[in-house]
């Protein structure tokens, strides 16, 4: 595993993101979302209360659009292109392709996180913000981001149409973010047994503030099978 | 050099390659012709590790590319058919990442950039986006990609292909300079582009290998079977029989009126006999008039076709 072909990978991509207007669009909308929701649609100042809680609820939901369109095109337009032939006669392995494609999409979401932090910087200066609650809820969207990001780089190594993986990818996150309601819809008992499987129940903890092992090693876990998933699926041209 | 031993590919029912065998020494510059769809392509995506085989091995210097993947990937530079690039980049950046991957040290890359560039005749070039270029300078985009790193073997895959002839002559003659320290493998389907550039040919056809050897080799073989066109003045088209019948005669095509009274044909030789002293006799026990005789020498382009033509 060579560093240095995944930090080039990785910078490519993030090279990418910010030398086209994509990047600033997609970064301005979601603010903009954000911003609508908070101060708008939620009611923050009925609730009379310093708090991004109600934000930390929602950007779960908005990165099931949001990830899904950053990491789209990281696989399948190499494949539209053919430029996939030349990456993979190159020196890298296909790990290291993964990796590199998977730290460009967490270096987006790291700069989209880092720009909503003027909610909070807004939020502490209408009252006193838990710091805490802040702090967690950031490494949990991280994490949570970082699952979704895996998800949707899995799905673009199966298809050279970015739509395709753009859909397959939003399917899949939503899948697992409300996997424990949707079998609840049905069988009620059944929640508490897939909430182990559910993206927003691992989150439940985290926008209270709370950064409990068990949901950092389930983010982790899901991010590994997705990465491996994707490795072995870039491989698969070897059977065609 | 490289070593290539029993290559077989299968996509799904189709076979793409069957039992091709070669091997190619330091410092050659092989042709690979074939009518489209022959197999060229595929035998160059597996010899850069893009695609395994289904069946059959390749080694180059006693490397498996299989097993040895990535040190034997990181002596070679390839240009894939299509000359696929990141068309967003800027020239210089797309190199300076290619460069990153193919480990060239940091303090070394800024002037490895330049001096290949030179080389490419894209030096001018280096501030424009690539998918601003035309395709010539496309192509020499992908050409200084495969030779950044200075790769002892260079795989072109129809290096030429879209380019008009003056920018085929440049990208011709650049190939003959790269020459002469490397090993190049190149495939086309077009022959004077062989004949330009290429020590020995391989050619394909369905998959298999049906020639290999140098164009004169090739001349050289077809020569062992040779064909005499003769022109006889006062002979019938029904003469035919008589001609068959000559000693080492294979086979005649069927006689053509060619100005009043003359006949031609053209007759094929059984392998090491000379005809002509028997179609010379045959004139004069007929009262013929001889005209015309001669050797035919099927050129390169004639040896491919007869090569490639399906049966």
């Amino acid at each position: 595993m060579s560093v240095r072909n995944v930090s080039a990978i990785a910078s490519r991509e993030l090279a990418f993101f910010f030398n086209s207007p994509i990047a600033y669009i997609a970064i301005t909308v979601f603010l903009a979302v954000s911003g609508v929701y908070l101060f708008v649609l939620y009611d923050f100042f009925e609730g009379n209360q310093a708090t991004i809680r109600p934000l930390l609820e929602q950007i779960p939901l908005f990165f099931i659009l949001y990830i899904p369109a950053i990491t789209m095109r990281l696989v399948s337009e190499e494949k539209r292109a053919g430029t996939i032939e030349l990456l993979s006669t190159w020196p890298v392995t296909d790990a290291e392709i993964v990796l590199g494609k998977f730290f460009g999409a967490i270096g987006f979401i790291i700069v989209t996180l880092a720009m909503s932090l003027v909610f909070p910087l807004i939020v502490s200066s209408l009252g006193t913000l838990d710091l805490g609650m802040v702090l967690g809820g950031y490494i949990g969207l991280l994490l949570l981001g970082g699952a979704y990001a895996a998800m949707g780089l899995l799905t673009s190594t199966w298809t050279k149409n970015q739509i395709v993986a753009f859909i397959l990818a939003v399917l899949l996150c939503a899948f697992f973010y409300a996997i424990d309601g949707m079998v609840a819809s049905f069988w009620e008992e059944g929640r508490d047994a897939f909430a182990f499987l559910s993206f927003r129940a691992h989150f439940a903890n985290i926008a209270r503030g709370v950064i409990d092992t068990r949901d950092v090693v389930f983010y982790l876990s899901m991010i590994a099978l997705a990465l491996v998933l994707s490795v072995q699926s870039l491989q698969a041209r070897n059977w065609k | 050099m490289i070593e290539v031993k029993g290559l077989a590919k299968t996509y799904g029912e189709l076979e793409a390659l069957r039992e091709v065998s070669f091997s190619i020494n330091r410092g050659e510059i092989v042709g690979f012709l074939g009518p489209n769809g022959a197999g060229k392509s595929t035998t160059m995506k597996i010899l850069t590790g893009y695609l395994p085989q289904t069946a059959g091995t390749v080694t180059v210097d006693g490397k498996d590319i299989g097993e040895d993947s990535l040190s034997v990937r990181a002596r070679i530079g390839y240009l894939p058919e299509s000359t696929p690039l990141y068309t967003e980049m800027l020239v210089y950046d797309y190199l300076a990442y290619v460069a990153r991957i193919r480990s060239i040290p940091k303090a070394e890359i800024h002037e490895r950039i330049v001096e290949t560039t030179r080389l490419c005749g894209l030096e001018e070039r280096l501030g424009q986006e690539i998918g601003t270029l035309s395709k010539g300078y496309k192509q020499r985009v992908g050409l200084a990609q495969a030779l950044l790193h200075r790769p002892d073997i260079l795989i072109l895959d129809e290096p030429t292909s879209g380019l008009d002839p003056n920018q085929i002559v440049e990208i011709r003659n650049l190939i003959k300079n790269l020459g002469e320290d490397r090993t190049i493998i190149l495939s086309t389907h077009n022959l004077p582009e062989v004949m330009a550039t290429c020590s020995r040919m391989l050619i394909v056809h369905n998959g298999t290998l049906v020639a290999d050897g140098t164009p004169a080799d090739l001349q050289a073989r077809e020569e062992e079977n040779p064909r005499v066109r003769v022109v006889y003045r006062g002979a019938e088209p029904a003469d035919l029989k008589q001609l068959q019948s000559l000693n080492g005669v294979e086979s005649v095509d069927s006689g053509v009126t060619v100005e009043a009274g003359a006949v031609a044909f053209e007759v094929s030789a059984e392998k090491g006999h000379d005809v002509r002293p028997g179609l010379m006799e045959l004139a004069a026990s007929n009262g013929w008039e001889l005209v015309e005789i001669h050797r035919l020498v099927l050129d390169l382009e004639g040896i491919f076709r007869k090569l490639t033509k399906d049966v």
